[in-house]
C-alpha cells in the first residue's frame, strides 16, 4: 500500500484569529500543528465546526496562508450556504474538525526566472501561498487580479508586496481597468515583453477557459486550480469529478491542481 | 459485571467478527485513513461496485448536501473486473479476512458472466448485487420489479458459488413483497436498503443540482424510513438482514439491530469521520455490556418481543 505518512489526518483544531471582511466574506487562523506543518501551496482541508447529525458533510477550503513554525494556518472563505454560514458565526477558541492536507499542490518549474498568478475573486487565496513560496525562490511575480468589484479584491495588498507588478481588473471598473482580466496577460505576451515558465489561476472557470486560449497562441505551461462539490475529500466517493482528456478526475485526489491544458471546461 | 462481550455474528454461511462494514461506494481501500489494524478491526469490507468492464460514471456535479443528508449520481465509476482482480483484490486481501464485493451489470447475462468470474476468486466471501441500475435489455431497474429481481437472483445462484447478497431498491411500494421474492429465488441475505431516488435544484440557476439530474439521497434524513423497513421485512423472510442508511453513531446502528437487522453498513457518515465505523463497534460494545448482554445475538430483533 501507498506511504501511509502521505495521506490526510482526521484533528481537532482551535480557531485564533477570526474576521469578517465585507460583503460576507471571512478570514479565519486556525490552529492545528500536524496540518501546518505538511500543508503545501495549492492544498486543501475538509473543515467542519458542527456534529455530523446538523450538517453532514465536511466543507473543503483552500490553505490561504501556511505558518508551520506557529502550527498555524488560514483559510478565506465566502458566506454561501448553511456551512459557511456557521463558520461565519465562529468564536476564537472554538473546537473544529479537520482532514488534511488534502490534494495535491502547485508546482514550481525547477528553473523558474518569472511566473504569472491570475486570480478571480476568491480565487487568490490558493495562489497566495504559492507566492509566498516563489518569493522565497527569489521567483519574480506578475499578479494579474480581477473581481466584481473593488472591495472584492480580496488579499490584493499581501499578494501586491509579494509581486513585481500586480495588474488589477474590475467588471464595474472602481478598481483598475474595466474588463477581462486576460487583457493584460495577453498585451505582454503578445510583445513579447516577458516570458512566464508557467502561469497559475484560480477563481473561475471561464477565466481559465481565456487563458486556455491564450496557451493555444503563445504556448505556456499553465495550472489551474479547481472547485467542485465534495463529498470526503480523499477520493473514496468519486463524487468531485471533472473533465479531462484522461477522463474524469477527483479534484480532491488528482486535483485540485490541474495542468490548464488538460481540463475540458465544456461540460457543465 | 462480565467485561467481555460477543460481537460476532452469522448470517446465514457468513460468518462476520462484528456487525459493522462499509456501505458500498463509500469506502475505497486505495483511499482511506484507516491504518491495516483498523481496517482489520471491521466486520467486513465491501467493494464499490464492480462492473465486467470500465465505467466512466455520471457528468458532474456528484454529490450534494440535503438537510438531513445528501444526494448523488456518482454512475459507479470503475476500471472492470480484471483491473480489480489485479490492483485492488490484492489490497483487500491484506487488510480484512471477510471480503464483499459488490457487482453491477446491464444486462442479466452480464451480472451471470460477472458473478462467474468473480467465483474463481477465492478470498471473496460473498457477492452483494446493486439493483439500482436499469436493466438495458428492457428498461426496467433490477430493483423495483418483482419478476425482473427474481429472474436476475434465479440465473445469479446457478453461476456462483458465493453467497448472494440482494441489495434492495427502497423505490417499491412494498418491500417485503422484494423481499420475498428475492428469498424464494435464493437470496442468501438481503441489504435494506438503496438509496432514495430523488432530485434538488437549483433556483438561481434554475438547473438540476446533479449532472445526472436525479440521484439517490441517503444520510440521517432517511434511517427511520429504513428501520420501519428492517422491522417489516424482518417479520416476513428467514434469511438474515443488513441495514444501511443514515446511521451516524452506535444509537443508530442499534436501532437497525432491535428492529432485526443482523448487521449493518455505514455509508456517507465515512465521508466526515473516516473513523466512524470503529466508534460505533466501540458503541455497540459500551451498549452490550452496560445492558449486561453477553451478545449482539441477543438484541437482534429485540422489539419484536417487546412490542406487544
Amino acid at each position: 500500500m501507498e506511504a501511509y505518512e502521505n495521506k490526510p489526518l482526521l484533528v481537532k483544531g482551535k480557531i485564533r484569529k477570526h474576521k469578517l471582511i465585507s460583503n460576507n466574506y471571512g478570514e479565519m487562523v486556525i490552529e492545528a500543528p500536524q496540518i501546518a506543518k505538511r500543508a503545501k501551496p495549492g492544498q486543501f482541508v475538509m473543515l467542519s465546526r458542527w456534529q455530523i447529525k446538523n450538517l453532514l458533510l465536511k466543507r473543503p477550503f483552500s490553505f490561504y496562508q501556511i505558518n508551520p513554525q506557529e502550527g498555524r494556518f488560514t483559510i478565506l472563505y465566502k458566506i454561501v450556504g448553511k456551512g459557511t454560514e456557521i463558520l461565519s458565526n465562529s468564536k476564537i477558541g472554538d473546537e473544529i474538525e479537520l482532514i488534511g492536507p488534502c490534494g495535491n499542490g502547485f508546482l514550481l518549474p525547477k528553473e523558474a526566472n518569472r511566473i504569472a498568478l491570475v486570480a478571480r475573486g476568491i480565487g487568490i487565496a490558493t495562489l497566495l501561498p504559492l507566492a509566498q513560496e516563489a518569493s522565497n525562490r527569489g521567483i519574480e511575480i506578475y499578479s494579474f487580479l480581477s473581481a466584481r468589484e473593488k472591495s472584492l479584491l480580496l488579499g490584493r495588498d499581501s499578494l501586491e508586496s509579494l509581486s513585481f507588478h500586480t495588474f488589477y481588473t474590475t467588471d464595474d471598473g472602481s478598481k483598475g481597468r474595466k474588463g477581462k482580466v486576460t487583457y493584460f496577460l495577453e498585451e505582454l505576451l503578445k510583445e513579447n515583453k516577458v516570458n512566464f515558465e508557467a502561469v497559475y489561476t484560480c477563481g473561475s472557470k471561464r477565466l481559465a477557459q481565456h487563458i486556455q486560449e491564450l496557451q493555444q497562441k503563445f504556448h505556456f505551461f499553465s495550472y489551474v486550480s479547481l472547485e467542485e462539490r465534495m463529498g470526503c475529500g480523499i477520493g473514496a466517493c468519486k463524487g468531485c469529478v471533472i473533465r479531462t482528456c484522461h477522463g474524469y478526475q477527483r479534484v480532491c485526489k488528482e486535483g485540485p491542481v490541474f495542468p490548464l491544458e488538460e481540463v475540458m471546461f465544456y461540460e457543465r | 459485571m462480565k467485561d467481555k462481550v460477543d460481537l460476532s455474528v452469522n448470517l446465514g454461511s457468513l460468518h462476520l467478527k462484528n456487525p459493522v462494514m462499509p456501505a458500498s461506494g463509500t469506502f475505497d481501500i486505495r483511499d482511506t485513513l484507516l491504518n491495516m489494524r483498523e481496517l482489520n478491526s471491521l466486520g467486513a469490507i465491501i467493494t464499490k461496485s464492480i462492473a465486467s468492464r470500465r465505467r466512466e460514471g455520471n457528468p458532474g456535479p456528484r454529490v450534494w448536501e440535503t438537510d438531513g443528508g445528501m444526494i448523488n449520481a456518482v454512475g459507479v465509476p470503475g476500471e472492470g473486473v480484471e483491473y480489480f482482480k489485479e490492483h485492488i483484490l490484492p489490497l483487500l486481501e491484506e487488510a480484512n479476512d471477510t471480503i464483499i464485493v459488490s457487482m453491477v451489470g446491464d444486462s442479466i447475462v452480464d451480472f451471470c458472466a460477472l458473478a462467474k468470474k468473480l467465483d474463481n476468486f477465492e478470498k471473496i466471501s460473498a457477492l452483494e448485487i446493486n439493483l439500482s441500475c436499469p436493466n438495458l435489455n428492457n428498461g426496467l431497474y433490477f430493483g423495483v420489479n418483482k419478476d425482473v429481481l427474481g429472474d436476475l437472483i434465479y440465473q445469479l445462484k446457478k453461476s456462483t458459488q458465493k453467497i448472494i447478497i440482494a441489495k434492495l431498491s427502497p423505490n417499491v411500494t412494498d418491500i417485503t413483497e422484494m423481499a420475498l421474492t428475492a428469498q424464494e429465488a435464493g437470496a442468501d441475505i438481503l441489504t435494506i436498503a438503496n438509496t432514495f431516488l430523488g432530485m434538488a435544484i437549483d433556483p438561481e440557476k434554475q438547473i438540476p443540482r446533479l449532472g445526472n439530474k436525479v440521484g439517490g439521497i441517503s444520510g440521517p434524513a432517511i434511517r427511520p424510513i429504513i428501520v420501519r423497513m428492517i422491522w417489516e421485512t424482518s417479520q416476513k423472510v428467514k434469511i438474515p438482514l443488513i441495514g444501511v442508511g443514515g446511521i451516524t453513531c452506535a444509537q443508530d446502528a442499534l436501532e437497525m439491530f432491535l428492529a432485526g437487522a443482523s448487521a449493518v453498513q455505514i455509508g456517507c457518515a465515512n465521508f466526515s469521520n473516516p473513523y466512524v465505523m470503529l466508534e460505533v463497534i466501540q458503541g455497540i460494545k459500551e451498549y452490550l455490556l452496560r445492558k449486561k448482554y453477553s451478545s449482539l445475538l441477543d438484541i437482534i430483533g429485540l422489539v419484536h418481543k417487546n412490542h406487544f
